[in-house]
């Protein structure tokens, strides 16, 4: 563990993360306190990046739980693996012995769920509890034995304390109001859309082998193209994306040619909604920093000429 | 290397406790302890790494994590914020309602008057015309002054019975709201529909009997609603009785509310206190708000910023303004239409019942789902079966 919030940022910037001082202090205090933290932001910030990145500069294993609407208990804690009971019940019938409640309820008939197999690790853990906005609130009630206490009780065996408490990441894209009981257990943190110089380092960092000038010219461009009213914002994991796809198709400078642009703004936007928005002309205005033309602007350019 | 004042850190962070908690921050006595130990973890004061810990243990949603940094400076380094209240060390301030006012006021004002921010200067009461020249002198708004609102507040005073009344009928109205269904299953104890493959697997626990069925119902999303309450100054005789209404739906229906004159700011947390001295401060706070109205781009950044998550087809927003706006002509349409193609039914709430006269709700009207007056209960009364 790292013993100041300055190594973990070190730590976690030779694994490819370049986290700021508000985000590793944050992180380095939850793993200090043994609280969650709980990361909110758009898609494409990097929030789940973050307990992967963290799990790798700390040599820990990621556990996730991805979260989604009916998430229940049997799915994101533990269940009984039933196949292996019935077996245990006939091999004791086929033997002419009793059969004990020890015999089918016992930590090896238990299946591990997410939450069971992070507080069963012996060693470090990094346990990634992903888009819990998207779960119920009823699971949300239960994540709070768990989080708090770091046990999951299970009636027939007792209950089952962590060996060694995971560095808990809980990441919200703020689709629903999480609870307060849920929020106070947590250490908070948003994350917002990087700025320019911390975006082209971010890229710099991950796709070494790209010119330098391309990366600086497509992340301007991307940073402007978030000022436009777009369905769907484009994240760092967009930015990444079409850079990557760009240098793949040799493209070395941003201006030189729109087609492999135009090809490639599949990376950027995912609706047809804003690939409607965003045409050759728009393009060009963003990339020479204009702004949109009103009408007036586009009216009074002709007589002007004229 | 910055530090922060010297004062006995318990005694400090109380009194920083509670600037955040009359800010509409969670900050407990588990807060308090755990920034007292990142003090201690940290092993030092430098003043940024401490302010970063003490945000993430303090705030616990992106409203908390934007108003951060102002109240951390406001509290602790008072000498380099020109214009704003400072506050003592006491562990509790004690300040009357015409302190609380002032600060709040002062707030919003320097939030308004921040380099970059285009200040509304007027609120046309006609319609705007293209020629019209636009004086940079503030002009006065409809409505009363500020001395005038204050004197008046003895009217405002409500009965509890009144009280009661309008928390019964912002729960009826509520319950009336038709539920959004969507295209998923539940299970439910009473569903109509057999969930074959849940059944299924609940039945290897029964070695392959299906003795424990699963029945399934259409998922519904309950409607969520957004209160927006203009509280600039056309609407200061008016904006006491919609926080009134905006506090009723907030603590029945866990609706969120917003105020906003030349911007917008949530007070979901404020109202759901229930607290006879928070409805005071409230109630205080409208009756000083002068400058003038961007509902446009109040709108705008309710929808991109406040709720850009959470707007969908159950959303149901409810703007109580009289529709004088300051932007530019057509910019309450864009946001209204914007709104609108997120799903969001949209009805407004006019504070008389003559019909609404301003140029910028007359090109906005069309993506409003319903106008309903809504001068005093009775009208609330009315519009229970029109709102669904």
């Amino acid at each position: 563990m790292a013993a100041t919030p300055d190594d973990l940022r070190q730590s976690l910037h030779r694994v490819g993360y370049l986290a700021d001082t508000d985000l590793s202090t944050a992180v380095w205090l939850a793993a200090e306190l043994e609280r969650p933290v709980l990361l909110e932001g758009d898609a494409g910030v990097g929030k789940t990046a973050l307990a992967q990145a963290l799990a790798k500069a700390s040599n820990a294993t990621l556990v996730r739980l991805q979260c989604f609407e009916g998430l229940d208990l049997s799915q994101a804690a533990y269940e009984w693996n039933y196949s292996r009971q019935l077996m245990s019940i006939r091999a004791h019938e086929a033997s002419g012995g009793a059969i004990r409640t020890d015999d089918v309820f016992g930590r090896d008939f238990l299946l591990e769920r997410p939450l069971l197999k992070a507080i069963s690790q012996p060693g470090p853990c990094v346990l990634l509890i992903d888009e819990i906005d998207r779960a119920d609130e009823a699971f949300e009630a239960f994540l709070l034995e768990v989080l708090a206490e770091y046990q999951i009780t299970v009636p027939e065996i007792g209950t089952v304390k962590a060996t060694t408490v995971p560095q808990v990441i809980l990441t919200s894209n703020g689709t629903r109001e999480l609870s307060d009981a849920l929020r106070r257990r947590c250490l908070y943190h948003h994350l917002d859309y990087p700025t320019l110089a911390r975006e082209i380092a971010i890229v710099k960092a991950t796709l070494p082998d790209v010119d330098s000038q391309l990366v600086e010219d497509a992340v301007q461009f991307v940073q402007r193209l978030r000022g436009d009213d777009l369905a769907k914002t484009p994240g760092v994991a967009e930015t990444l994306d079409w850079i990557k796809a760009l240098h793949r198709m040799n493209v070395h400078i941003l201006a030189s040619d729109m087609a492999p642009l135009l090809a490639t703004l599949g990376c950027l936007l995912k609706t047809s909604e804003d690939h409607f928005m965003v045409n050759a002309d728009r393009m060009l205005q963003i990339m020479e920093g204009r702004r949109y033309e009103g009408v007036a602007v586009k009216n009074a350019a002709p007589e002007g000429a004229a | 290397m910055t530090t922060l004042t010297a004062k006995p850190a318990s005694e400090g962070i109380a009194g920083f406790a509670a600037l955040l908690r009359d800010h509409g921050m969670i900050v407990g006595p588990a807060e308090q302890t755990a920034m007292l130990f990142a003090i201690g973890a940290l092993g030092g004061l430098k003043v940024g790494v401490v302010r970063s810990a003490w945000r993430a243990i303090a705030c616990h949603s992106s409203r908390d994590w934007r108003q951060w940094d102002e109240l951390f400076d406001r509290y602790w380094h008072p000498s380099r914020t020109r214009g704003q209240v400072k506050v003592s060390g006491q562990t509790r301030p004690k300040r009357d309602v015409r302190q609380a006012v002032q600060a709040m006021r002062d707030d919003m004002d320097a939030a308004a008057s921040k380099p970059g921010s285009r200040a509304a200067k007027t609120a046309g009461d006609q319609p705007a015309t293209q020629d019209a020249p636009v004086s940079d002198a503030p002009q006065a708004q409809g409505g009363a002054s500020r001395a005038e609102a204050l004197a008046q507040r003895d009217g405002q005073m409500w009965l509890p019975e009144e009280l009661s009344q309008l928390r019964a009928l912002a729960k009826q109205i509520t319950n009336h709201l038709r539920p959004t269904p969507t295209r998923r299953w539940q299970a439910l104890h009473n569903g109509r529909r057999l969930g074959l493959r849940q059944t299924l697997r609940r039945s290897v626990a029964f070695g392959g009997e299906p003795v424990n069925p699963v029945w399934l119902n259409r998922r519904v999303e309950a409607p969520k609603i957004f209160i927006l309450v203009d509280v600039s100054r056309s609407m200061e005789s008016h904006a006491a009785f919609f926080l009134r209404v905006a506090r009723a739906f907030a603590q029945q229906s866990q609706a969120r509310a917003f105020v906003f004159h030349t911007r917008i700011i949530e007070i979901t947390n404020l109202l759901q206190r229930d607290s006879a001295a928070v409805q005071e401060k409230i109630n205080a706070v409208t009756a000083g708000f002068g400058a003038g109205t961007r509902i446009a781009t109040s709108l705008e950044a309710f929808t991109r910023q406040h709720a850009r998550a959470q707007l969908s087809r159950s959303a149901r927003v409810w703007v109580f303004s009289d529709g004088f706006d300051t932007d530019e002509p057509g910019a309450l349409a864009d946001a209204l239409a914007e709104l609108r193609q997120r799903g969001a039914r949209i009805s407004w709430f006019h504070p008389t019942h003559k019909a609404a006269i301003s140029a910028a709700l007359q090109g906005g009207k069309k993506y409003i789902d319903r106008f309903v007056p809504l001068a005093n209960l009775a009208d609330l009364q009315a519009a229970r079966p029109l709102l669904r």
